[in-house]
């Protein structure tokens, strides 16, 4: 049972005769009517992350990012049809995706899933409202579908697709994988990812109370936006320079005055889930130490980086190490890993770790606050360009 | 002959003394917990709700125990209710003696001292069915040896054997006689064919588990389990609450029902989920299961994922706390970007 819940009913694979361009105008058009109707204040307030994709799409973003696709060596055009499977729980990445993806001028099927929640529902009623009053090749050619435990529509979807994009870890990928793709078709893949966050006890002492502050309010919004499971959410922090004891404290210490202040809450099972995992470190030997100041916040030390757990083990769960140097973390970090956000770095320290990583792990790394913002460069992938292709023309 | 005899501070004095040296005991014979209690800044305690305790799902992700292997008399295994995880309790020969006699003695003190016939509400074809077997048969078993002259009141297709309980209430009906099952079993195939037939089970003592979620979906409260079944003559009903993790300490109903009830050597204390600390009567939280049974494993003084509320101190049936289970505490989950697929997986 297939539910429409945007574009025209019908026979999804059917070959079709409508063409968009890059930056087709019909589709920035569109885009642009959504992004306003995100970032109208009563939805923002609801729902803050939908703020952030309204900004992602306005018109200067997106002619930037079309002016991103352009190419001085080839003739660039959509590369077809594109399917995408977004994961179920972090509502606004179906949008980027897709949306992107429209720009580029593609022909779009995105599977939202069933179990998505009340911002996915909000920003479906903003998508059907605008296709009110728009060109009618939008809702020929960008539909997004719910259905159930069905593999066949995604078997007849993916032989459909151009480019396949599967969002949701490793469990996704592999099991969506199960279904062929034409020879000429490929895979985006995001897989499951580690993120971690770096603290410079040097940087930390040198700022001043307000951008500790500043510094710390990133933090939070980095990880309790989504439980710390997004992806991009920082779990492990290490604390770099010596004797760091005194700027984990404080920096513990206005974490739990932030989440109080910002409100964020903890229930009961995530507090006892995170005793499960905190306990279970405990027991291997991973940390020396755990901490539960409050429920919002659980504090580990690490006794070696190498134990720093790839897996979500809670929200607000938080191990901490002390390595002497950024460089020090290198050996550490592997393909799993994606976002390593910072404070308190100069740009060299910064450039110097980047170069030493030398693309070995690590695709984004970026500032307090920063970690959850979505780029058109994700998890290494440049998406402007993987969702178009290249003519070339020799004359 | 009773374990229910000890006022909540007399049992407590005992218990801190006891349960502060099993903590000594697992510390020194089981090295992940004595990793624990160093991570988490242990000092000995100076009241029962002040001991350590470890979360219970432990025992699905950990193998803790305080014996050498070569001791491991028998190694026992839940039900998992969540996925593949399964709790892993290690008994040696003295633990599992132990437990067996405190369940007896426990049981003994609704049932008296002699083996009674009994009726179990269950079907002898689940204990050859190896993945059921290790929950629910276990329960089954273990329970069976206080009774004698047993009938399954389930053939081996399930269905209710009418026949063979009828010839049972003939044969054993005028003297006192056991009934164990898990409850919905009891509900939906005792109760309800006992009302149909008019199977007469006024001299039966009932002892029944498991949980009530079954019959919520029913909507049969707890309080209405007990008038329904007082409707087919069966006044002596007893549920209790326990499990693997503490195995041979059950929390037992007293007479008047209402409440569950702690052995001498055992006791609950209910945790609030936001401060930890233990909560006054009457206010719901966490239920914190401790028993001294549990000497060849870590088990002593455990933090389940039920929540309860503890309505009374030595005001009841029996001395001690009195207490209820409200239900199980949700699974917490991620709303993480590694949420996978599910559906097509």
């Amino acid at each position: 049972m297939i539910q429409y819940r945007f574009g025209v009913e019908g026979d999804l694979t059917a070959p079709s005769d409508d063409r968009l361009t890059v930056g087709d105008p019909r589709v920035i058009d569109f885009l642009s009517k959504l992004a306003r109707k995100l970032l109208a204040p009563a939805v923002a307030r609801r729902h803050p992350e939908l703020g952030s994709l309204g900004f992602f799409l306005r018109p200067a973003e997106l002619h930037r990012t079309v002016e991103h696709m352009r190419s001085r060596d080839a003739l660039v055009f959509p590369r077809g049809n594109v399917f995408h499977i977004p994961p179920a729980n972090v509502d606004t990445i179906f949008v980027y995706s897709w949306a992107l993806s429209a720009l580029a001028g593609n022909h779009n099927v995105v599977r939202i899933s069933e179990r998505s929640a009340t911002a996915a529902d909000t920003i479906l009623t903003a998508l059907n409202e605008v296709l009110a009053d728009a060109d009618p090749v939008i809702a020929r050619t960008q539909r997004m579908i719910t259905y159930g435990r069905d593999d066949k529509v995604t078997a007849a979807l993916s032989q459909w697709a151009d480019l396949r994009v599967i969002w949701g870890g490793d469990s996704a990928v592999e099991a969506i994988r199960k279904h062929p793709l034409r020879p000429s078709a490929r895979d985006l893949t995001f897989p499951d990812r580690t993120s971690w966050a770096a603290l410079s006890a040097d940087g930390w002492r040198a700022a001043d109370p307000a951008k500790r502050r500043a510094a710390v309010l990133g933090f939070t919004n980095d990880s309790y936006w989504f439980d710390q499971a997004a992806c991009s959410s920082p779990r492990t922090v290490f604390l770099v320079g010596e004797n760091t004891d005194d700027v984990r404290a404080e920096f513990v210490e206005l974490l739990l005055s932030m989440v109080g202040e910002r409100g964020w809450e903890i229930d009961a099972a995530m507090a006892v889930e995170k005793r499960v995992n905190a306990y279970g470190m405990a027991a291997t030997g991973a940390i020396s130490a755990m901490e539960f100041p409050a429920n919002s916040v659980t504090a580990m030390s690490l006794i070696t980086v190498p134990d720093a757990p790839r897996r979500w083990i809670g929200a607000g769960a938080f191990p901490f190490a002390e390595v002497g140097s950024l460089l020090e973390l290198v050996p550490a970090m592997n393909r799993q890993d994606q976002t390593f956000s910072h404070f308190g770095f100069t740009s060299e320290q910064l450039r110097e770790f980047a170069l030493a990583l030398g693309g070995r792990g690590v695709d984004r790394i970026v500032p307090f606050g920063q970690a959850l913002t979505f780029g058109s460069i994700w998890d290494g992938y440049d998406l402007p360009r993987e969702f178009t292709r290249l003519t070339t023309l020799v004359e | 002959m009773s374990v229910f005899t000890l006022p909540q501070a007399a049992k407590e004095e005992v218990l801190l003394k006891e349960l502060s040296a099993l903590t000594e005991h697992h510390r020194e014979n089981c090295e992940p917990y004595s990793r624990i209690l160093a991570a988490s800044g242990y000092e000995p305690a100076t009241s029962v709700a002040q001991l350590p305790w470890l979360p219970v799902r432990l025992f699905k992700n950990l193998e803790l125990k305080s014996i050498p292997d070569d001791e491991v008399y028998k190694v026992l295994t839940s039900s998992g209710t969540t996925g593949a995880e399964v709790s892993k309790i290690y008994l040696d020969k003295a633990a599992a003696a132990e437990q067996t006699r405190k369940l007896g003695a426990t049981v003994q003190t609704v049932l008296g001292p002699k083996r009674l016939p009994m009726i179990l509400v269950d079907t002898k074809a689940m204990l050859k069915d190896r993945k059921s077997f290790s929950a629910r048969g276990a329960g089954v078993l273990g329970m069976s040896n206080f009774g004698r002259n047993h009938v399954w009141a389930l053939d081996n297709e399930g269905h209710v054997d009418v026949e063979a309980l009828r010839g049972f209430l003939e044969q054993y009906g005028d003297e006192p006689f056991l009934i164990f099952g898990f409850t919905y079993l009891v509900w939906l195939h005792l109760y309800e064919v006992a009302k149909d037939n008019g199977l007469d089970l006024s001299n039966g003592i009932l002892i029944h588990s498991g949980g009530w979620k079954k019959l919520v979906d029913q909507a049969v409260s707890p309080e209405e389990f007990r008038n329904r079944l007082a409707g087919v003559g069966l006044t002596k009903v007893h549920n209790y609450y326990g499990m693997i993790e503490q195995i041979g300490t059950i929390f037992l109903e007293g007479p008047n029902g209402g409440s569950l009830y702690c052995p001498d050597f055992a006791d609950v204390v209910i945790r609030d989920p936001e401060t930890w600390a233990e909560q006054p009567v009457g206010k719901p939280g966490l239920i914190e299961v401790i028993s001294t049974l549990p000497t060849s494993y870590p088990g002593h003084v455990l933090l389940t994922e039920d929540l309860g509320v503890v309505h009374g101190v030595d005001d009841g049936d029996w001395p001690g706390k009195r207490f209820s289970v409200l239900g199980r505490l949700p699974r917490a989950e991620a709303r993480g970007c590694s949420d996978t697929y599910r559906e097509a997986a």
